[in-house]
């Protein structure tokens, strides 16, 4: 069977690209909780699912990571899961495309409730994080 | 250029198709064409012009208020509905080469007995090389021009009757346009304006911009750069004084150690001290755990939709569309061979081969299927993973709510061995412990001011990140500058050089042609003596000068400016580099007899094909015979008033 070439970069829009810096830029993990744009994107990509919304990327698109970063056991069977949860048809597991197009959409959404939670809530961001899951 | 031969056809009053051949010899160079007023000398003069230009050539008038060119006896003698044509061709030599040219205008006869003339003649033309090859030219006004340019044909094929213009008082702008027009000057004085408007443009361009902005973001820096030296020098010293700090601590501590008043609560000191450094290692580990729990533990928020694709995979499966048992591969195979599992083949349309096409018919691709079970499989480890994340999450964050206690806790110890220390009624006790406390708030303080100067490093790096971006940026648009200033530099200097080149051009042919014409003059003008010299000032005007050293010009006889006027056509023609002939319509017909016996004897030398149509009286007696071993070729024009038409008859 012919395996279609799928696009394997990870998107955001530029206009949030600054939360994503805001969250991973820094040593110390109390204020700056996160290690890696993705763990951020996956983050923001649930809290996205949970609130029902997939937006669109309107602005210029940037790349943060690829797809070989998720790593198999974790992050793509979640990755699936979303997908199938989202639009109800399992050919969806087919299309590595389609399934970053959900990801992306529900991260553009959830990304902004993920630096409220964090930041803008008392307490420290990574303790803040913690009382989310 | 020279003339070769010339065929009228229905032009004007020539009717019917006449020729002329031209003297083009070494020797004999004139060709004299003779007739009466009226007899169609002008008519003649106005065809070769047509045929060279037509009646315009860009913007030119070359014909102007002459009423129909098509011969009206021509259109006479047409019958209705038949075509008129009237056409010049002309055969010249030029640069080697033979050129034939052709204007044509055609027409058809009414009823009315008018024409109805086509709107626009039409021009061709037609090379012949050296080589004997004879070829079309694609596009003939355009090489024509280059030959003989329209805006200089005046100057050599012109009319008696402006012959006097370059002498009147007021000509002095025309003299200065027949010379740059002629001599080409025009040529560089155009390019010498486009490189000045060209430069003109970069300069408005390069005012726009400037070098400021580069300049300004590479001392911001410069600036970054030093303040990141002396945050750096700043640390250095900071850490020494640390050092300092605590080496006064550490000296404190031996002697409270050894002292037999203090040393059980310094040895008590020391103990919490290092169990205070192994819990906040400790802390330090358990909150990066937390971290790591916390940035992973994305999943467990998952729960929900995890849940959610395992009820969707779970019903496909109920239904039967993903048959966990069989490979779609395996039953296509069976169906292939008709054969049934246990080796057993079956006939088509059995209960097996049925209940096996149903089992395809219903099933998903293999690809889609692996990932369903797989998918499905790894999901439902999910909730376990979940649980036990959660508890992770959960006794890290109590052992580490447990260590800040304990860290407290201790912290608090230390505190009250330090008050006693301090309260001790010994004041050297009392004393150390006060200064060890002074050492340790410095310490403090200088580890805080370490940590600062280690942000505002970082924010420092990058700034100059970005300032380096924008240099770079900056860099590039001054690059464009310089290009840009060195192009300017170099139009401004080309219009600078082509104007001094221009001007010391001008001069030079000014010169040249006020010498020309003064010989020419001279050689013309019977009262030689009388006049000193002849002068094209740098205002252009043509002046005269008596042997008193006066300007004459405004004595001059009418005849006399004609002379100057026709000297003057003759020294550009003998300085251009134009080969071309000098036709003439009636040049001496207000001249002097004195005159023209003049003129018939040097003309002929001074152009390389003269073509003079005259009257009888212009050309008789001395002045013709100073012409006449000249003239190579001579015709008379017979004027028919039965007709109205003309003849041109070869004079034998």
């Amino acid at each position: 069977m012919d395996i279609p070439v799928s696009r394997d970069t990870v998107t955001i829009d530029e206009s949030v690209h600054k939360i994503y810096k805001d969250l991973t830029d820094g040593t110390d993990p109390v204020t700056v909780p996160f290690k890696t744009m993705k763990d951020v994107f996956l983050w923001a990509a649930i809290l996205g699912y949970k609130r029902g919304e997939r937006r669109p990327i309107s602005g210029k698109k940037i790349t943060i990571f690829r797809w070989a970063q998720f790593s198999s056991q974790t992050d793509i069977p979640v990755v699936k899961a979303v997908s199938l949860a989202d639009g109800d048809d399992i050919n969806v597991l087919l299309s590595q495309d389609e399934m970053l197009n959900v990801l992306e959409e529900f991260a553009n959404s959830g990304i902004h409730e993920l630096r409220s939670s964090l930041l803008d809530e008392q307490g420290q961001p990574l303790f803040n994080l913690v009382k989310i899951i | 250029m020279k003339l070769e031969r010339i065929t009228i056809e229905n032009f004007r009053q020539y009717c019917g198709k006449q020729r002329v051949d031209f003297a083009k010899d070494e020797q004999k160079r004139v060709t004299v064409i003779h007739g009466i007023n009226g007899a169609g000398k002008t008519s003649f003069f106005l065809s070769i012009n047509w045929c060279l230009y037509g009646t315009s050539v860009e913007n030119i008038k070359i014909i102007d208020n002459v009423g129909e060119l098509m011969s009206k006896e021509a259109v006479s003698r047409a019958a209705i509905g038949e075509t008129v044509r009237t056409s010049v061709d002309l055969s010249f030599l030029h640069n080697g080469e033979r050129y034939q040219i052709k204007r044509m205008l055609q027409g058809v006869k009414l009823i009315d007995g008018t024409v109805k003339v086509e709107e626009n003649d039409s021009f061709s033309m037609m090379r012949t090389r050296a080589d004997g090859q004879a070829e079309r030219i694609n596009n003939p006004i355009g090489t024509m021009n280059s030959i003989l340019p329209a805006n200089v044909r005046e100057y050599f094929l012109f009319d008696g009757e402006k012959i006097d213009n370059f002498a009147k008082p007021e000509a002095a702008k025309q003299v200065k346009q027949a010379i740059y027009l002629v001599l080409k000057l025009e040529i560089l004085e155009r390019s010498r304006r486009h490189l000045e408007a060209v430069a003109v443009e970069y300069r408005k361009e390069l005012k726009n911009k400037s070098g400021q902005q580069l300049r300004d973001l590479l001392e911001e820096e410069e600036k970054a750069r030093t303040e990141i030296q002396k945050s750096k020098d700043r640390i250095y010293a900071v850490h020494q004084e640390i050092d300092s700090a605590e080496q006064k601590i550490a000296d404190i501590d031996k002697r409270l150690r050894e002292m037999e008043n203090t040393n059980i609560l310094q040895q008590q000191r020391d103990r919490i001290e290092r169990e205070l450094k192994q819990r906040r290692t400790e802390l330090e580990e358990i909150v990066n755990t937390v971290q790591g729990l916390a940035t992973s533990g994305y999943f467990v928020v998952a729960e929900g939709a995890i849940k959610k694709a395992i009820l969707l995979l779970e019903e496909k499966r109920a239904r039967g569309e993903i048959p966990s048992d069989f490979r779609q591969q395996f039953i296509k195979d069976l169906i292939n061979k008709m054969v049934c599992v246990c080796g057993r083949p079956f006939d088509d349309g059995s209960e097996e081969h049925r209940t096996l096409l149903a089992k395809v018919s219903h099933g998903l691709p293999d690809a889609l299927q692996d990932e369903v079970l797989n998918t499905c499989a790894v999901l439902q480890a999910f909730e376990q993973r979940t649980e036990k994340h959660r508890a992770d999450v959960d006794s890290a964050m109590r052992r580490r709510a447990e260590l800040v206690d304990i860290i407290r806790a201790l912290d608090a110890e230390l505190d009250d061995l330090s008050r006693q220390l301090k309260g001790s009624p010994l004041e050297e006790i009392s004393k150390l412990e006060r200064n060890r406390e002074n050492f340790k708030a410095d310490v403090r303080e200088y580890n805080f001011e370490v940590v600062i100067l280690h942000t505002r490093i970082d924010e420092l790096n990058k700034k100059i990140v970005e300032l380096k971006k924008e240099v770079d940026r900056a860099r590039r648009e001054e690059k464009r500058e310089v290009l840009l200033s060195t192009k300017l530099d170099l139009a401004q200097r080309a219009a600078d050089a082509i104007g001094e080149m221009y001007q010391s051009f001008a001069d030079e042919m000014r010169e040249k042609i006020q010498d020309k014409t003064k010989e020419i003059f001279k050689k013309l003008v019977w009262k030689e003596s009388h006049f000193q010299d002849v002068k094209l000032g740098p205002d252009f005007n043509l002046e005269v000068i008596d042997r008193y050293g006066y300007s004459a010009r405004p004595e001059l006889s009418a005849g006399e400016r004609q002379v100057l006027s026709l000297s003057f056509i003759m020294a550009m023609s003998r300085i251009s580099d134009e080969e071309a002939p000098l036709v003439m319509d009636t040049p001496f017909g207000r001249l002097s007899s004195h005159h023209r016996n003049a003129i018939a004897e040097h003309l002929p030398m001074l152009a390389s094909q003269l073509i003079l149509f005259v009257t009888d009286e212009e050309l008789r007696d001395e002045a013709r015979q100073n012409m006449e071993s000249r003239i190579g070729a001579e015709y008379r024009l017979e004027f028919s008033s039965k007709t109205s038409c003309t003849e041109i008859v070869e004079v034998k």
